[in-house]
Order: C-alpha cells, then sequence, then structure tokens
C-alpha cells in the first residue's frame, strides 16, 4: 500500500521538479511536505552538469552557434539539476516570456535569458519585468531596438501588457502608446550591426557575437505621459511600477502560474487558489516564490483533484524519462537527438511557436506527438542496462522477500517505482494480465539483461506506454 | 591586450589574424579547430573537430601564413579506417607525418602531410597500451609518441607505430597525479609538460615520467589557470599556456614564474576581408560599433566576456610554437587563429 505522503511528495515533485527516482523522492520525504517545499522554492547550487565538462567535449555546446546544440546544453541542465525547480520555473517563463532563436540566431542570449529566468524567475516580479525589458533577446524578439523617440514602434509595449502582465482588455490602446513610448531608447549594445547579423543571419567572419543591454538616452522620449490614469515622465521603470499595481496584474500572474504547476484546467477550486495567490502577491510585494509557496500549501493542490491534472509538457515527459533512467550523466554523442525528439513532440527548447509561446494540456497530444512520446519513454524505461532501471530492479528484488514476485506484485511495484502512478482498473488489469504471461518473475540471482531483468524492462515498456503515464 | 609583469624577459607582438568560420563541409576556414601543427616549410595544419552538424567533414585543413589555403583532407566521420569522431590534437612527426589523437575511437591516426592515410592504433582499455580518451599528442627527440591517456589519467609513451614503452600517474591531485588532462609538450631537453587540466595546473616530468614541477594553481590571477588545455615550450624554456576557462594565454618562465599574459586582440583576416568585401552594408555597421564594450556585471566572466568581445581569445584551446619562434593560438569558438611573434 502506497502511503499518501509518498503520493503527494511525488506529485509535488512532478510539478516542481520533472519526477523522481525513488532515490529522490526518499530524500524529499525525509524533510517532510513543508521542507520539501521550501528546498524546492530555495533552490541551493544546482549541481548539474558542470559548464567545463560540456564545452570540453561539446564544441557546439561552447560556441552556441546553432540551434541544435544550443537547446542540448538547456537539456542538459535540466538533466542534472538537484535543484529542480530552477530549471521548471525557467521553463514556465520560457514559455511565458516566449522568445524564439529563428529571428535572433543568436543562442547565447537567449540561454543568457533562460539564466535570468533561473536568477529571478521566483524572485519580485516587478524586478523580473525590468530585466525582461532590459535583457537583448527581448529586446530584438519584439523589435525594441526600433523603438525610437522619433518613431515610435509598440510591439514590446503592447505584449508587455497583453501576454507578459495584464492581459488583453485591461488597458486601453493610448496606454499601450505610452508604455511604448516610455521604452524607446532601451535597445541592446551595437544594435544596428548586430540586428543587421541576426537578419541575415551572419556568422561571418569569426562566429557569434554576444548582446548585452544599451540606453541610448539621446533617443528616449521623455516627454510627459499618461499611463493608466497616472501621469508623469515616465521611463520604463515608471511603467513597470504601474504595471504591477494592477489587480488584473495579479490576477494574470496567478492564473499561469496555476495553470503551469496546478491543473490544466481551472475549477471552482482551483479559482479560489489563485484568489489567495493573488492576496499573497499583494502582500508580499510582488514575491513569485511565496505565491507559488500559497498554492503548493493549498488544500486544492495537496488533494485528489489536482493530481495527474495536467498532461506533461514534451519537456517535463523527456527529461522525467531520462531522470528516472539515470542516463545522460556526462557528456555524450546523442544529446542533440533527444532535444529534436522534443521538438518532434511539439516543443523545441528555445523556440516557441510565437510569442504566445506553447499551446498546453491536451494540445501537447495529437496522433504523432503521442507516438513519440510513448516510443520514446518505453524506450528510455526499458533499457536494464540504464542506472536508474537497474535500481529499479534492484529494488524489486529486494522488496520482494525471497526474490520472486507475483504478476500483480510486479504490475504494482513498477507503477509504484516509476511514480506512484496512479491507474484505471482497466489499465491495471491489462499490466496484470500482460505479467501473468509468464508467471511469477523469479529475480534471484539475476544478470544484467537476463530473461528475469528483460521481463522488468518490458513491464516498465508498457507502463511507460500508459496514458497515465503521460500526466502529471 | 597583453598584461605583464614588471620587467618579463619575454615579449610577444601580435602578427595576424588567419581564418574565418567554415559553415559548409569543405574549402578555407576553420569548423571549431582544436589544434595547429606548423611545419618545417611554414606550411600550418589545423585540426577541425567539426561540430555535429559538419561532422562529416572532420578534417586537417592546410594554408600558410599569408592565408593561401593549400588543401585538406580527412575521410569522413565514424570509426572507419581514417575516420574520426571526436579529434583533440595533433603532433608532426619525422617523414611528414601527422599523429592524430580521437577521444571517441581511443586511438591515434597518422597521416601523410599530403593527406594519404598510413595506420592508426591504439585500443580501448586500460591495461598498458591501452586507451581511454587518448587527448594531447607530442612526439619527443627520439621520435616516441606521448599521449595523455586521459579518463586513465596517465600519460603513455609509444613507439611510433604505436608499441608501448611507459606509462605513469593515476588519478587524483597530488604531485604525478591528474585529473581529466589534456595538453602536452616536450621542451629541448625532452622533457614532458602537461596541462593538467581538471586540477588548473602544469605539470612537468622527466622523459621517463619522474615528476619535476607543478606550475599554477586555480584562480583568475596572474600566474593562476582555469582548465588549462595546451601548453608549449620554446628553446630557452617559456612555457605557453592556452588558459582556456580563462579564455587568455599566459607566458610563464623556466622556473615557472608568470611573464605575461594575452587576451586576444584578433584583427580582420584576409579571408575575412573578402567576406567584407562582397557585403559591404554589414562591414559598414561594424565599422561604427564598439566590438569591446562594457558589459553588465552578470555576463562579466572571462566566457561571457569573450562571447562578446570579437578580438579576444574565445576557446583558446590550444598554443602552437614554429620553428621561427612564432606562436599561434587556436580559437575553437571563432575558428581562427592569433599569431604572435617573439620579439
Amino acid at each position: 500500500m502506497i502511503s499518501n505522503d509518498t503520493s503527494l511528495m511525488a506529485h509535488l515533485l512532478r510539478r516542481a521538479g520533472f519526477g523522481a527516482s525513488r532515490d529522490e523522492l526518499e530524500e524529499y520525504l525525509e524533510m517532510g511536505y513543508d521542507g520539501a517545499v521550501e528546498a524546492l522554492l530555495n533552490p541551493s547550487d544546482p549541481g548539474n552538469m558542470p559548464d567545463d565538462l560540456i564545452r570540453r567535449y561539446h564544441v557546439e555546446q561552447s560556441e552556441l552557434r546553432d540551434l541544435p546544440g544550443s537547446a542540448a546544453y538547456w537539456m542538459y541542465r535540466m538533466i542534472s539539476t538537484t535543484s529542480p525547480m530552477e530549471e521548471k520555473i525557467a521553463l514556465f517563463w520560457h514559455s511565458l516570456f516566449a522568445t524564439g532563436y529563428a529571428k535572433l540566431n543568436q543562442a547565447r542570449s537567449l540561454l543568457n535569458q533562460v539564466d535570468m529566468f533561473r536568477r529571478s524567475g521566483l524572485e519580485n516580479f516587478e524586478d523580473l519585468l525590468l530585466e525582461l525589458s532590459k535583457d537583448p533577446a527581448m529586446i530584438l524578439w519584439l523589435d525594441n531596438n526600433e523603438n525610437h523617440g522619433s518613431a515610435v514602434n509598440e510591439n514590446y509595449g503592447r505584449e508587455l501588457l497583453e501576454l507578459f502582465s495584464m492581459g488583453i482588455g485591461n488597458y486601453t490602446e493610448d496606454d499601450v502608446k505610452e508604455c511604448a513610448r516610455a521604452f524607446t531608447g532601451w535597445t541592446l549594445g551595437n544594435a544596428e550591426y548586430m540586428s543587421i547579423r541576426a537578419a541575415k543571419d551572419s556568422i561571418w567572419p569569426y562566429g557569434r557575437i554576444a548582446w548585452h543591454f544599451e540606453y541610448r538616452n539621446e533617443d528616449h522620449d521623455d516627454g510627459e505621459k499618461t499611463f493608466l490614469g497616472e501621469t508623469g515622465r515616465f521611463n520604463g521603470e515608471d511603467i513597470i511600477a504601474i504595471i504591477v499595481k494592477q489587480e488584473s496584474t495579479a490576477r494574470f500572474l496567478a492564473t499561469r502560474l496555476f495553470e503551469f504547476f496546478a491543473a490544466d484546467e481551472v475549477t471552482e477550486g482551483g479559482e479560489k487558489v489563485i484568489h489567495e495567490m493573488m492576496a499573497t502577491y499583494f502582500s508580499s510585494g510582488y514575491q513569485i516564490r511565496d505565491m507559488l509557496r500559497t498554492m503548493f500549501h493549498s488544500g486544492y493542490f495537496k488533494s485528489e483533484a489536482a493530481r495527474f491534472a495536467r498532461v506533461k509538457a514534451p519537456a517535463e515527459m523527456v527529461v522525467g524519462a531520462i531522470r528516472m533512467a539515470g542516463n545522460y550523466q556526462n557528456p555524450a554523442l546523442g544529446i542533440e537527438k533527444v532535444s529534436n525528439t522534443m521538438l518532434y513532440m511539439g516543443q523545441g527548447l528555445l523556440q516557441p511557436p510565437s510569442v504566445e509561446g506553447w499551446h498546453e494540456g491536451l494540445e501537447w497530444i495529437n496522433s504523432g506527438a503521442l507516438l513519440e512520446r510513448v516510443n520514446f519513454a518505453a524506450k528510455e524505461l526499458s533499457d536494464v542496462k540504464s542506472p536508474g532501471v537497474r535500481s529499479i530492479i534492484d529494488r524489486l528484488e529486494a522488496s520482494s522477500g525471497d526474490g520472486v514476485l507475483v504478476p500483480s506484485d510486479l504490475a504494482d511495484r513498477c507503477l509504484d517505482l516509476l511514480g506512484p502512478i496512479q491507474v484505471s482498473d482497466e489499465t491495471r488489469s491489462v499490466l496484470v494480465d500482460y505479467a501473468s504471461r509468464q508467471g511469477d518473475l523469479d529475480l534471484t540471482g539475476h544478470q544484467l539483461g537476463d530473461e528475469a531483468e528483460q521481463r522488468v524492462g518490458n513491464m516498465l515498456r508498457l507502463v511507460a506506454a500508459t496514458k497515465e503515464y503521460q500526466l502529471a | 591586450m597583453s598584461t605583464q609583469t614588471q620587467s618579463p624577459s619575454i615579449a610577444l607582438d601580435y602578427v595576424k589574424t588567419i581564418g574565418i568560420v567554415n559553415n559548409g563541409l569543405n574549402g578555407r576556414g576553420f569548423a571549431n579547430p582544436y589544434d595547429t601543427a606548423v611545419d618545417g616549410d611554414g606550411r600550418i595544419f589545423v585540426l577541425n573537430r567539426c561540430d555535429p552538424a559538419r561532422a562529416s567533414a572532420i578534417r586537417v585543413g592546410i594554408c600558410s601564413l599569408e592565408e593561401e589555403y593549400l588543401g585538406e583532407f580527412g575521410r569522413g566521420n565514424g570509426a572507419g579506417v581514417g575516420q574520426f569522431v571526436w579529434v583533440v590534437a595533433m603532433a608532426l612527426a619525422s617523414k611528414d607525418r601527422l599523429f592524430i589523437t580521437d577521444e571517441y575511437n581511443h586511438r591515434v591516426t597518422v597521416y601523410e602531410t599530403s593527406g594519404d592515410y598510413l595506420s592508426h592504433w591504439g585500443v580501448a582499455g586500460s591495461g598498458d597500451g591501452e586507451l581511454s580518451g587518448p587527448a594531447g599528442i607530442a612526439i619527443d627527440s627520439s621520435g616516441d609518441v606521448i599521449v595523455v591517456d586521459q579518463h586513465n589519467a596517465r600519460i603513455q609513451k609509444f613507439t611510433e607505430d604505436g608499441k608501448f614503452i611507459a606509462a605513469w600517474g593515476s588519478f587524483g591531485s597530488g604531485e604525478g597525479q591528474f585529473n581529466l588532462p589534456w595538453g602536452v609538450a616536450v621542451d629541448g631537453d625532452d622533457n614532458i609538460y602537461v596541462a593538467d587540466w581538471r586540477n588548473d595546473r602544469i605539470q612537468k616530468f622527466s622523459n621517463d615520467g619522474e615528476f619535476l614541477a607543478s606550475y599554477g594553481e586555480s584562480g583568475y590571477g596572474n600566474g593562476q589557470l582555469q582548465r588549462p588545455t595546451g601548453v608549449a615550450v620554446d628553446s630557452e624554456g617559456f612555457i605557453y599556456v592556452a588558459d582556456w576557462g580563462n579564455e587568455r594565454v599566459q607566458v610563464l618562465g623556466s622556473d615557472g614564474g608568470f611573464q605575461l599574459l594575452l587576451r586576444g586582440e584578433a584583427t580582420i583576416s584576409k579571408w575575412a576581408e573578402d567576406y567584407f568585401a562582397s557585403n559591404p552594408e554589414e562591414k559598414a555597421e561594424r565599422d561604427l560599433s564598439n566590438l569591446k564594450p562594457d558589459l553588465p556585471s552578470h555576463l562579466n566572466t572571462p566566457y561571457h566576456v569573450s562571447s562578446q568581445t570579437e578580438p579576444y581569445f574565445w576557446g583558446p584551446v590550444s598554443v602552437t610554437l614554429d620553428q621561427v619562434g612564432r606562436l599561434y593560438v587556436t580559437e575553437t569558438n571563432r575558428h581562427r587563429i592569433q599569431v604572435f611573434q617573439k620579439r
């Protein structure tokens, strides 16, 4: 019988992380739920694969000239981190403040943006919006380098309000114009040369040149502006200070965090949590970490209603399977193929489909993507040579007492060790029937790749192919 | 740009930059170069590691100091005869031969400088003569081949046809121990210098493996190192170190004392001039740009500074000396070689 503590902790780690092996789960269980929430929300040394090792073996991840190597670089980080919330919050902001490689042709700067999400993504929302507005990848992505005091480009100003903070319907067209005016002169260093290089995808003569923020006072419109009812000679910082005071901003942010970390659909119970998160937003002075703490401690989040209430995003699915299998712990050929696989599932890192990010939830699942997902997870989790799978085999043997598992135990224990994953009676019955075909499993004296181990691999493959495995 | 001690006994003048990124599968330019060798005729051999997108064209390119493109050779990506996966380093031997290490295939491949494949030797393992991730390679005065056996944390010496002679070292940070060692060089007295990469130091050994000295420690200051990848020693005993993690080159005296450091000062190569001749609008904006900008504090690490500062070294992975005192610094991430001349 799986304890509720174990199920709840696994639930937390699917949302604030990428799921957990049984070893990880036990470490977090020792902290207790409250301790685990704090550990996740306060990332310490992520202990991820060191950059020097990555750069030594992967020249493409050192130079970051092209997209595949750059996406793979982030994959390594997700796979090897011991602070998974840091990567999840970066993924959240990458989806919300969606910035894509295709227009920029500058992966180092895009990855610098992801670093900024790690550094500031759990902190103060006002500071985060300020960093975002100074982020050179965002500036070029939304044309703020073309936003001049003498000729306003509204693109960034509009998306800042519509997609990044308040949401449509909470401001006027005049507010958009005034917002854009306030961000005139916010550009990147050597903007003209860098935008030519980006437009031409120029790598000449000596590869990419990364970007940094530059403020050009002479290009800034310092005139009086009226924004959301307030008037002054506003610069970008003033505009952000006004944005974060709005209730619509609190609702927008709370809802997006809820949908990413708690449930794809907002029910009545979810709506109550969102209100609590909005209250925390204001009482904490716009602290994102505090909003998430409120959510993780809510009765709704801990309830059965929130369990398996999200479809895993491809990044969660792929990284979770690799972490469970214990693969790619050192630099290795083939990591680009893994990140390409995510693209085929509909989520290429650093290449969101548009500024609106990815459409999540059930939209992750179409027949082609589902096949890719099932094939990937099944292959990853059925390889009995993988360290994580070996650990599962060892645990199965240890839990059986005499080394022998009856078919229902084999199915139940595999579901437990890959999650615990809750499945329908129908799904469980399929798994048990499958296990029964070869009778009891005797793991006594098992050897690498022998028939007994292969039976475990096959059962893990089947679990990975269930619809329940696709849910977080 | 160079920083010197108050009275360095060596001076290096910047000469020029050779190279341009090669985005295709052949022709002039470089593709993530990892090492350079220069023969007595001044021919410059450049070992192109190549990223996965261009792995089918892993090759040695040949050019002159004047950037005349002289050709290239290789047999593509894989474990077949003459093929490579992860090339690391290269050493010129007598009879116009190049010995090339491949840390993925765990072997040394020998080509003639004309491009004809000759042989390969080495098998994966940890026994005498077996290799695990061979990295740096050098030839001593008697023609023996010194190979950095990276994952076995040791140095091995072979005859030129791959027969095992000797091995020394183990994993660790003590004297004579290694942590993922990379480059290697031999001085005029046949002493052996190893870039002990993850121990942030250079170790010096006699030709038969007796530990003699250790130079450097972890850090960012003068004489301190971050992941040194390459080493070279000139006829006066000056030690040139590719201080890769610090994105710079340092020159140490024969006693290991700091002499000077180079940060890089690349200029437009001949091949780059050709590119800009046909892209004048890009050149016009470039000329108006500040390519050595001040950066915000969160980007103020050597790697980030180099990613944004085109003249500086970025991925300076190897240092090579020719017979007339020129220093060639190979930059993986910038696909070029900066050349300096000892005054």
